[in-house]
């Protein structure tokens, strides 16, 4: 029985670990392989140290594997946080399908500093309405359409506030504007109307 | 020989192809944040791999060699960290 456990965990240890190494090398930017790598070794380790407790079975060493467990799980994340920190501060791309960058604009280059750009005063205020910023994908319909043409006011009573675009921010645009991929809009509106605008945006061609 | 002892030189093969696969990242890069985590995972699985070869010898005071390990690999990743977010200024 001891036998059977101990071999158990010994499996799905070194399949969680063969799973990071496939990760680390296949998986598109940093940040995904960053987290493939430290969820699988985090596991990983942590069920090979359990089948050594199991296989000593000793409450001294089954103390220790314990000990190493908790250790793991305790330094991985901070680990991983740290070098996302400073692989997003020094620019290392993300992965060109990336959907959302909350941190995009947010965060001081030269004191590294975040701020946040939620509008909490107007948010508890209006209690249904919510502000989305969202990045239109490279495939996305309204890509190439003006905002006249798109009218998201008047079909879902959704406005947009400002585009993100490269280094320029176009505030309140107007109906001439056309839509590029790689856009970030900043929309207020209501939540389950801006589900569907952002669904709108969604859509492929 | 038990079912158990022959797990081991399986479990150990499938964590030198992963460490063989972290490593073609280490080189590959691109970028250093890349390699530090390259690096960070080999040193997860040597953990791995020192828990195993102790269950396999029967010899647990190779555990404590697994915990400095994992010390020392966490305080390398921390210190790259740290180093890079410092050299960085724009």
């Amino acid at each position: 029985m001891k036998e059977i456990v101990s071999l158990v965990l010994i499996a799905i240890g070194a399949a969680l670990m063969l799973i990071a190494g496939i990760g680390l090398l296949r998986m598109p930017d940093l940040y995904t392989r960053m987290s493939a790598a430290t969820k699988a070794t985090t596991m990983g380790v942590g069920s090979i140290l359990l089948a050594a407790a199991v296989h000593f079975s000793e409450p001294a060493i089954a103390a220790r594997a314990l000990a190493v467990i908790a250790f793991a799980l305790l330094t991985s994340p901070v680990a991983a946080h740290m070098i996302g920190r400073a692989a997003y501060f020094t620019g290392v791309p993300l992965w060109k399908g990336t959907v959302i960058n909350e941190l995009r604009g947010r965060y001081d280059p030269r004191t590294h500093a975040l701020e946040s750009i939620r509008f909490p005063e107007l948010e508890r205020r209006l209690a249904d309405l919510q502000v989305y910023r969202l990045r239109v994908p490279a495939e996305s319909v309204v890509i190439g359409k003006t905002l006249a043409e798109i009218e998201l006011r008047k079909r879902y009573n959704v406005t947009l506030l400002a585009i993100f675009r490269g280094p320029h921010v176009i505030a309140n645009p107007e109906g001439d504007v056309q839509l590029l991929a790689g856009d970030e809009l900043i929309l207020i509106g209501s939540h389950e109307r801006l589900r569907e605008a952002v669904d709108l945006i969604y859509q492929s061609s | 020989m038990s079912l158990e002892m022959m797990a081991f030189p399986g479990a150990l093969t499938i964590l030198s192809l992963a460490m063989a696969l972290a490593f073609i990242r280490l080189m590959r890069g691109p970028s250093l944040p890349d390699r530090v985590i390259a690096l960070d995972l080999i040193a997860t699985l040597a953990v791995g791999m020192i828990v195993l070869y102790a269950m396999a010898i029967d010899q647990p005071v190779l555990l404590d060699v697994a915990l400095a390990l994992a010390l020392l690999s966490f305080l390398g990743t921390v210190a790259f960290a740290r180093y890079l977010e410092r050299s960085h200024r724009p």
